[in-house]
């Protein structure tokens, strides 16, 4: 093993990609991509969802060819065929969806693909025991999988490249699955492996991450390389700037609509994990007025997901009252609730939005079939369905060569504006919207929000859950943090900075007038 | 802001749920059946309920569903559901009779292997090369196998035997018993006993009349464990029923290993089909001689948990319920719901220790409904005695499905990339 522990210049650089270029049917997913990761360095790859970073990293570990261009490993090109090819070379990849099985040992999960190095038995379990104290691993290697929490199943992705001997290791989007304290543990663990002379490769759109993570920056915008950063130096302004070109639309309102007819009065929302141990939501109390949108700021994983399946009835809250214009919903079941005019613009449209195989006009129906333009009666209405899909499409720009084309083949932005289409019809008064512009272009993210906008000024109430801190205090008339399932501050979204809603929402706490911490009585957690 | 991390061959105290190993759970099993029987055949005045004729009738009518279940168990840990398995024990029981009457025994068990084997080649290009959804590549491998069968039949055994439904006797298996042991048993077991006549009859009834299907059958379950669960090539073969796209992107062969599976899973059932027709009761091919005994197989698998040991039990259940109700007619199956109700008392008393008062609740109500159902009646109409192996199926999934684990990516269809 190699002692170096400095960032060695004089040596070949661990891994050199020159002039990648990968085209798929219709569209070009990398063009003339650049990038050189220095030996032993945390070298981090930015760029917007879609802009074409998986493609670029499926490339380097031997998943797709690159139609043009040249893979260096150590000063020696290679050529990829599959993964294993990758993993000769000392190139591991940790997939933001694990690739574990559930009931399968950790020890299984690890020498899977690998018995030829130590088998299947002691030998291998010593070797792991071995490997598992530099990921910070601390469990048997006989536990199944699937009693392990989300932390320790990224150990072990990292455990299975480390068994394969890599050198040079992926980490696609690693901090998305993770909560605040588990993200430091994870940095702790890289910096830990860095110092061993490992390299990584750290792919994410978290700017804040990047900087407090990386020895140096790339980005990458519409499938090209467009420059290099230092993160010591470099601003997550400007860093966002070169993610998505100087055209960075505002999600800016100004004049307020809010008014105080209260449309959603959410108390004491309670939900527990399935099994009853922990609670995921507690004592929550949300408002949310007519014209007013109410954002709700927090880390992935701290119970946003959580708290809008379960006011869309989606999951069975354990106690508290949703009361929607004086209607009590608690006891509807989620066609229910939509019918008494709740919008939902699902966080994952391909899980929840959509069905991709069917055309526009039956996704026009879906969440719509007892309601009119979509149904007569207890029949579908398929006339009144395609008619006002052609309606969204029209007034949604919707991009397509026809509504009876399958949802699948439209892109991620125009998938998205039908959604937000369907949801905004039937004159909901209160949108729940979810991520609503997460991985689509700018054009429809700009579409979108002017859409939120009017639908705002005409009195519609709206819950916002956005990753995207910008578009929060662009967007918001009041701001709310949740951490670990509480809403535990309040923001003023016209003097708030990205930054205090940051540390706010990791529970450092901010000296900032603008986030008020709520009155919450914190256990003794550290 | 550095932490160093060392490293540190530390074994950690893991949380370890399961304090009782598997062998003893299932020595715990046995003997707490076995006491069961023999508590229901002295207050019921049925000793039949653990004679060695029935345990001997109930040994080779669980071979082919224990057979028929392992085939299921190989699919299935690669992620291909196999409900085609009737369809495949029934080219079996063909292959076996045609080979069977003209080479003799041994050759009916490879015919029979190599015509399950071809159903399940079929089930495999169906579902994995082609993507067609398992149950209906299964469904129409069932069809195909009774519907191909039948047309053999005419064509070759028809000349032969002047019977379109059945094929020319077949030669059976010479029979081994374990003689001294099996009389110094017999006498144990017409001693009567409490207890100690039921343990000598059972035995008694395993170690006689054995024939050498019978032991390939036992070993190809240790056998079936071994591979499956300490082997590389069954590390791989389970890791492709459990997450495909995680195996293939550690270099597994997907499509290589359901293949295999699914090729086994078709000899394994074929075997089961040759097991019926070596039975030395018929010894020949009958037309309709599977009477479902693929989907039993089946569900003793899955009453087993997808696990070799549970699988076992489940088919020494059916087995036994069918060699009971063969061997003794209705009224020692109705013993047998006395035995049920006996069952169902000591899951009322762990029920309430565990505090499950709806489980509690519910055992009851099915104990005292058992329970009338009993004294009303003399014997179980004979209609329905034949029966009783699918209503000991039925109640047993119906019971046991709450707790079960499949494997993650059983019936899904695999598509790389």
């Amino acid at each position: 093993m190699s002692s170096s522990t400095s960032v060695g210049t004089d040596e070949h650089p661990a891994v050199v990609l020159t002039g990648i270029t990968k085209r798929f049917p219709g569209v070009v997913a990398n063009s003339d991509v650049h990038l050189t990761v220095r030996r032993g360095e945390v070298h981090a790859l930015c760029g917007e969802n879609g802009a074409g970073k998986s493609t670029l990293m499926k490339i380097l570990y031997g998943m797709q060819p690159p139609d043009e261009g040249t893979i260096e490993v150590n000063g020696e090109q290679v050529r990829f065929r599959t993964p294993s090819d990758a993993i000769k070379a000392g190139i591991g990849m940790v997939h933001q969806h694990f690739m574990l099985a559930d009931n399968l040992t950790v020890q299984e999960n690890v020498v899977l693909g690998a018995e030829a190095l130590h088998g299947i038995g002691k030998k291998a379990r010593a070797r792991i025991i071995e490997l598992s104290g530099r990921t910070g691993l601390n469990v048997d290697p006989g536990v199944l999988v699937e009693q392990l929490g989300v932390a320790d199943r990224q150990r072990v992705e990292i455990l299975k490249v480390l068994y394969r001997g890599a050198k040079v290791i992926i980490l696609d989007e690693p901090t998305a699955v993770l909560v605040p304290q588990e993200v430091n543990e994870l940095f702790d663990t890289v910096r830990g492996m860095q110092e061993q002379g490992y390299t990584f490769l750290f792919i994410s759109h978290k700017l804040d991450e990047v900087r407090a993570i990386a020895d140096s920056v790339t980005v990458i915008r519409r499938g090209t390389t467009v420059g290099s950063a230092d993160p010591k130096t470099v601003s997550s302004r400007q860093l966002a700037e070169m993610m998505v070109g100087s055209e960075l639309p505002s999600p800016e309102t100004r004049e307020s609509t809010v008014t105080d007819k209260v449309m959603l009065d959410v108390r004491g929302l309670t939900l527990k994990t399935p099994d009853g141990s922990r609670a995921i939501l507690e004592d929550v109390d949300l408002v949310v007025r007519s014209g007013e949108v109410v954002g709700i700021a927090g880390v992935e994983g701290n119970g946003q997901t959580e708290l809008v399946e379960t006011i869309m009835g989606m999951r069975k809250a354990g106690s508290g009252t949703i009361t929607l214009l004086d209607k009590d919903l608690t006891k509807l079941g989620t066609l229910g609730r939509r019918e008494a005019g709740i919008g939902y613009i699902p966080e994952d449209r391909h899980r929840h939005g959509l069905l991709l195989t069917q055309p526009l006009w039956y996704n026009r129906i879906l969440g719509y079939q007892t309601r009119k333009p979509t149904a007569k009666g207890i029949w579908l209405d398929t006339d009144g369905a395609k008619k006002d899909t052609e309606r969204i499409v029209a007034d949604f720009d919707v991009r397509t060569p026809g509504i009876d084309v399958p949802a699948a083949a439209l892109s991620g932005g125009n998938q998205q504006k039908l959604v937000v289409g369907r949801e905004l019809s039937g004159d909901p008064v209160l949108l729940i919207a979810s991520h609503p512009t997460r991985g689509v272009d700018v054009g429809a993210q700009a579409l979108i929000w002017d859409e939120i906008k009017r639908a705002r000024a005409a009195g519609l109430a709206v819950l916002l859950i956005s990753a995207d801190l910008d578009e929060l205090i662009g967007l918001s008339d009041t701001i709310k943090v949740m951490l670990r399932g509480r809403l535990v501050a309040d923001a003023d979204p016209s003097t708030v900075t990205p930054e205090d809603l940051g540390s706010a929402m990791t529970g450092a706490g901010s000296t900032s007038a603008a986030v008020q911490e709520t009155a919450v009585v914190e256990e003794g957690e550290n | 802001m550095i932490t160093t991390l060392e490293e540190k061959p530390h074994i950690p105290a893991a949380p370890r749920k399961r304090k009782v190993p598997g062998w003893a759970v299932a020595m715990l099993g046995v003997a707490g059946a076995i006491a069961l029987l023999s508590i229901t055949s002295m207050q019921t005045g049925f000793p039949q309920l653990t004679s060695s004729g029935t345990t001997q009738t109930a040994v080779r009518l669980a071979l082919p569903i224990l057979l028929a279940g392992l085939g299921g168990l190989w699919a299935e840990r690669a992620g291909v559901v196999n409900i085609g398995l009737e369809g495949m024990m029934i080219m079996g029981t063909w292959g076996a009779a045609w080979a069977g009457y003209q080479w003799g025994p041994w050759a009916a068990l490879v015919a029979a292997v190599v015509f399950g084997s071809l159903g399940g080649l079929l089930h495999a290009v169906a579902t994995v090369t082609f993507g067609v959804n398992h149950i209906v590549s299964g469904v129409a491998i069932n069809l195909l196998g009774a519907g191909l069968t039948k047309y053999l039949s005419t064509l070759i055994f028809l000349p032969l035997s002047s019977n379109p439904r059945q094929s020319p006797p077949v030669q059976s298996f010479d029979t081994f018993s374990a003689a001294g042991l099996g009389d110094w048993l017999g006498e144990l077991e017409a001693g009567q006993l409490l207890f100690i006549s039921d343990v000598a009859g059972i035995l008694r009834g395993l170690v006689t009349g054995v024939s050498p299907l019978t032991m390939i059958a036992i070993l190809l379950l240790p056998l079936s464990y071994f591979l499956l669960w300490r082997t590389r090539f069954g590390l791989r073969l389970r890791s492709v029923g459990e997450n495909p796209h995680a195996a293939d992107s550690l270099g597994v062969k997907v499509y290589f290993h359901k293949y295999v599976a699914v090729i086994v899973s078709g000899g394994l059932a074929g075997l089961g089909g040759a097991a019926l027709v070596l039975n030395p009761g018929q010894l020949s091919y009958l037309e309709g001689q599977t009477g479902g005994r693929g989907y039993i197989g089946l569900a003793a698998m899955i009453f087993g948990n997808w696990r070799p040991g549970g699988l076992l039990g489940g088919a020494a259940l059916f087995g036994y319920a069918d060699g009971l109700q063969l061997r003794s007619g209705g009224e020692t199956v109705l013993a047998l719901v006395y035995g049920v109700v006996l069952l169902l008392g000591v899951i009322v008393v762990w029920q309430l220790i565990r505090r499950k008062w709806f489980s509690a609740a519910a055992a009851i109500f099915v104990a005292v409904l058992m329970y009338l159902l009993y004294i009303s009646l003399d014997e179980i109409p004979s209609e329905f005695v034949s029966y009783a192996p699918h209503m000991v199926t039925l109640a047993v999934l119906a019971v046991a499905s709450q707790r079960l684990r499949m494997p993650a990516a059983d019936g899904l269809v695999y598509r790389r990339g």
